[in-house]
């Protein structure tokens, strides 16, 4: 086989950044199981003993390496994955240092198998604390398997903070889950000792990678994100607002197939979530970020865990919007059922990293128009290439279809039929089954995003009293309706200080014909001044008013409505960007599918 | 209990009562009509315990008693009945319905579960001509507010004063007042507030040309007339001042066709806010303009002829209760009446030289116009 791994240019390698490659077993993994996906392998072992102290395994059957390339890799800066420093700009395979197999043999008894692919025979190297001890022939198929031994033999320091192997073994796991995220289409096994702790057939199903991952109880509550954005296109899945709980959550982001960290864009990614759950939420977040060539710098981190962008805030902006619109679709409203509606969902490779034409020939251009993973097939004019890839289509190709909007929810042109519930409820029979809908939750929807319009639009007119409402309030209340004038004003509230306690309503919004203005704004001002998890959620004073506002003057339970009244509150919260999430971060509307009728009636 | 009533006798009754059966409840007995036979004939009674409906009607009774029976299977019976004699009888709490060929049987419940009417001594109240009484309420009740917070705006006021009587109700958004000269009978001075519930049913049950008792007794008030009786509960409280808010000083006076105004208002409120209905409406010398914009639907503008001579002024408003004013100021002309663009507006019925002109007034609050 010919040779493709090179030396880098010291002024190449110079500008990479580097730092401690080997920190721990799990860092080992890491290193060796990317070195797997690059060589497009289809199946990937991990094998550890005593949390990899002892020894670590990884065997895959990608594309192997020749004699000459075997005894290279294992030299400093030697790589096959770039060449100049502009290769490196938008680079899609996970390796480009060429420092983790020189690293890991450095400090362990290290041994290389490897055959290419048509080859003969394949080549075996045996390496002891950096030193090559023998190279040999040996007999296996194509692919290589890489089994380091005594790591840190020769670093006692670095043996000292190794944990206990139940610690190790957990780390080995937590880095397996980003890399099997970002290659669903392969096979991902993981065993300690005799115990097999992972099993992830590489079907592409990326929700059944998930579930495998991390268990069903968080997969049935995740919808699709897609969004093309003004730089990044952003798939993935996020969490239904419904089930995202405090506390603990499982995140993972990747760009261009590479998993990172980053605390900017998650945050981006939560705003996206605003007003749909409530403060303190943290619903789980899986998004695959794709972005021109060169927008994203990998060369920051020595372990690549952080990329630069170079337009931050597009970016962030880009998330934040994909994860909103994913929260305007059905999808994403509660279900009665325990199952939720998220189709199959199909990622596939077009092409794997390794696979961009090889290092040096093929352009920067090129390879940066090739996206890694494109999820929900039908979607996006990204052609799948040969290879692989078409085979699968067969079997996974079935397309993810998301709703275009609203008025898909009815037949025809026909309005739904809408009955109200114990005043409280209005049921809608819709194409997909039934809708509840919370007529105070849907109510208070409307009524935010209605205020939050007229705020910008210069405010709304109130409704002239013909006898003023007098209102005794406590003194920091009265200091909250001062300050609060100008935005009370624009809300429709003409409230006058007439000394001490008392303040003088003029006017007021007349929202429905159910308003109680006094109460509302009693219990607007009082929220206002003495805090609530619902205020304390707002952005802004514009936001804070006008959640507090919808959430008082919003019809209540109880209140009975006519058809004309409920159809229109139908009408006006299904006219709402947000429509199955109130501002607390309840639903407004449960969903029960008529699939879920059927399980529950045994048909 | 058993009699014998025609069919006719038999659905004025239940059509008089029916009406006030509610169509919910809690208390099966409401769903009733009591029944009760006598000498001179029969009562049928119905409540939703807030109001209450007693007619009297001729019946040949055989046998004294009372029961009460299902109203709406009985209406639907009856609705149906060939044009012959029906006798009711009872056995046990069962009535038994026969008419010709026909015979039912129907579970009721025993008189004694069903509410009392309240006693009501109409000696020592009041009367009022029918055709007073119905334009009274047809031109005020209208206006009552259906807000929990000040239960007094949920009823019409019904004044009984300086020979007059005058009934009024507003929601604090606008307000109707009508006066009529009650007569030289009138004594009585008094304030109720009156459910606009049991207005309605003194509305549907009593005639033009009727003389109708009125009396009160304590929290309750009673009307009677030609055999039929309505009984309501009075709402409790003190009524706003409110002909202090009745402007006094409003000098700017338009004149206006008041189908021309109708119908300009409706054109222009279709593409007013559904929340607000605000309409915007400018006045200046002969002529009235009216302009809406509502963001995210569109913007309307629109001009009628009317006579005007005051100051300019440019004044919000709430499209539909502009409308529904309009409506019950029946006259062909109107004056409305403004001070400024944040005070009251009035509107008054205008009559030509010789014509009866109620003495009506509507207020109408303006919308603050956001600028
Ligand atoms: N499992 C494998 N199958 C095929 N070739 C491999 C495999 N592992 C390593 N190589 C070859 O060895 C080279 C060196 O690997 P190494 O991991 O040291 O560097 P790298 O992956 O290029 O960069 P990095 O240090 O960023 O990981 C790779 O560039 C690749 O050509
Ligand atoms: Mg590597």
């Amino acid at each position: 086989m010919a040779r493709t791994i090179q030396i880098l240019a010291d002024s190449v390698a110079n500008q990479i950044a580097a730092g401690e490659v080997v920190e721990r077993p799990a860092s080992v993994v890491k290193e060796l199981v990317e070195n797997a996906l690059d060589a497009r392998a289809t199946r990937v072992e991990v094998a550890v003993d005593q949390g990899g102290r002892r020894r670590i395994r990884v065997s895959d059957d990608g594309t192997g390496m020749g004699r000459e390339d075997a005894l290279l890799s294992l030299d400093r800066h030697a790589t096959s994955k770039i060449r100049t420093a502009e290769e490196l700009r938008g680079v899609r395979s996970f390796g480009f240092r060429g420092e983790a197999l020189p690293s890991i043999a450095s400090v362990s008894r290290f041994t290389l198998e490897t055959c290419a692919r048509g080859e003969e025979v394949g080549t075996r190297i045996r390496v002891r604390g950096g030193t090559v001890l023998a190279v040999e022939d040996c007999a296996r198929t194509p692919g290589t398997t890489v089994e380091v031994e005594s790591l840190f033999l020769n670093a006692p320091a670095r043996r000292k903070f190794l944990r206990s192997s139940a610690v190790e073994t957990r780390a080995i796991s937590e880095v397996l889950a980003p890399l099997s995220l970002a290659h669903p289409r392969v096979d991902l096994v993981l065993r300690s000792g005799e115990r097999s702790l992972l099993e992830v057939p590489g079907t592409g199903d990326l929700v059944a990678r998930v579930r495998a991952l991390w268990g069903d109880e968080g997969a049935d509550g995740l919808i699709p994100v897609e969004h093309d954005g003004e730089v990044a296109a952003v798939r993935g899945l996020v969490q239904r607002p419904d089930r995202a709980r405090p506390g603990f959550r499982r995140v993972q982001l990747l760009v261009d197939g590479r998993p990172f960290r980053d605390a900017g864009i998650l945050a981006a990614a939560d705003r996206g979530y605003r007003t749909t759950i409530p403060q303190g939420t943290r619903p789980w977040i899986i998004l695959f970020l794709e972005v021109p060539g060169g927008t994203a710098d990998v060369n920051v981190h020595p372990t690549k865990a952080e990329v630069r962008f170079r337009v931050r805030g597009t970016v962030e902006a880009d998330v934040e919007e994909a994860v909103r619109r994913a929260l305007e679709r059905e999808e994403s409203a509660a279900t009665l059922g325990s199952a939720p509606a998220t189709g199959a969902m199909q990622a596939r490779e077009s092409a794997g990293p390794a696979r961009r034409p090889s290092a040096g020939k093929g352009t920067e251009s090129e390879g940066a128009g090739e996206a890694q993973i494109v999820l929900f097939g039908t979607v996006g004019a990204t052609e799948p290439a040969p290879g692989p890839a078409e085979e699968e289509k067969g079997r996974g190709g079935a397309s993810h279809e998301i709703d275009p909007g609203v008025a898909d929810l009815l037949d025809g042109a026909r309005g739904p039929r809408l009955w109200q519930v114990h005043r409280a409820w209005i049921l809608a029979e819709v194409r997909s089954g039934l809708l509840l809908i919370d007529q105070h939750a849907a109510h208070e929807r409307i009524l935010f995003e209605r205020i939050m319009e007229r705020f910008d639009a210069g405010g709304e007119g109130g409704q002239r009293l013909l006898f003023p409402l007098t209102l005794r309030l406590t003194v920091p209340e009265v200091e909250m309706v001062q300050s609060l004038a100008g935005l009370l004003h624009r809300a429709g509230f003409e409230a006058e200080p007439f000394g001490g306690d008392t303040v003088i309503l003029h006017s007021v919004p007349n929202p429905h014909p159910y308003f109680d203005a006094e109460r509302a704004f009693r219990e607007m001002i009082d929220e206002l001044t003495h805090g609530s998890d619902l205020v304390r959620s707002a952005r802004n004073q514009h936001e804070r008013l006008a959640m507090s506002f919808a959430c008082k003057a919003a019809i209540k339970a109880g209140q009975a409505l006519d058809d004309q009244e409920i159809q229109e509150l139908f009408d006006q919260l299904f006219a709402t960007r947000l429509p199955w999430h109130d501002v607390h971060g309840r639903p407004t509307t449960v969903r029960l599918s008529l699939g879920e009728l059927e399980r529950k009636f045994g048909r | 209990m058993n009699f014998t009533i025609t069919r006719q006798n038999l659905q004025k009754g239940l059509a008089a009562v029916s009406a006030t059966i509610p169509g919910k409840t809690t208390l099966p007995v409401l769903s009733n009509i009591l029944f009760e036979a006598d000498a001179d004939g029969i009562r049928m009674s119905a409540t939703d315990l807030d109001v209450g409906v007693r007619i009297r009607v001729p019946a040949d009774v055989k046998e004294a008693g009372s029961l009460t029976a299902p109203g709406k299977k009985i209406q639907e019976i009856a609705r149906e009945l060939p044009d012959q004699p029906v006798q009711l009888n009872s056995r046990g709490d069962q009535v038994e319905i026969r008419c010709g060929k026909s015979h039912f049987k129907l579970n009721g419940l025993p008189a004694d579960d069903f509410p009392e009417l309240p006693q009501v001594g109409f000696e020592g109240g009041w009367t009022a001509e029918g055709r007073d009484l119905l334009s009274l309420i047809r031109h005020t009740s209208f206006a009552v507010s259906t807000e929990e917070s000040r239960p007094v705006l949920n009823g019409v006021l019904w004044e009984l004063r300086d020979g007059e009587m005058r009934m009024v109700a507003t929601n604090g958004h606008r307000l109707a007042r009508m006066r009529i000269p009650a007569g030289p009978s009138m004594q009585t001075t008094t304030q109720l507030i009156v459910p606009p519930d049991a207005l309605q049913q003194v509305q549907r049950l009593f005639a033009e040309d009727a003389e109708v008792s009125v009396a009160r007794d304590g929290n309750q008030l009673g009307f009677s007339s030609g055999g039929t009786e309505v009984y309501t509960r009075l709402i409790e409280g003190t009524y706003p001042n409110y002909e202090q808010v009745i402007p006094k000083d409003n000098d700017k006076h338009a004149f206006v066709n008041r189908k021309a105004l109708e119908s300009a208002v409706k054109r222009v409120a279709a593409v007013a806010s559904d929340q607000t209905h605000r309409i915007r409406m400018e006045f200046s010398q002969d002529r009235m303009v009216f302009n809406v914009l509502t963001p995210d639907l569109g913007e309307a503008h629109d001009e009628i002829e009317v006579g005007y001579d005051g100051d300019p002024i440019s004044i919000g408003f709430n499209a539909n209760y502009l409308l529904e004013v309009l409506r019950y100021v029946g006259t062909d002309e109107v004056k409305m009446s403004f001070k400024a663009p944040e005070r009251a507006a009035t509107v008054e019925p205008m009559g030509g030289e010789d014509d009866q002109v109620p003495d009506y007034l509507c207020l109408v609050m303006p919308l603050r116009l956001a600028d």
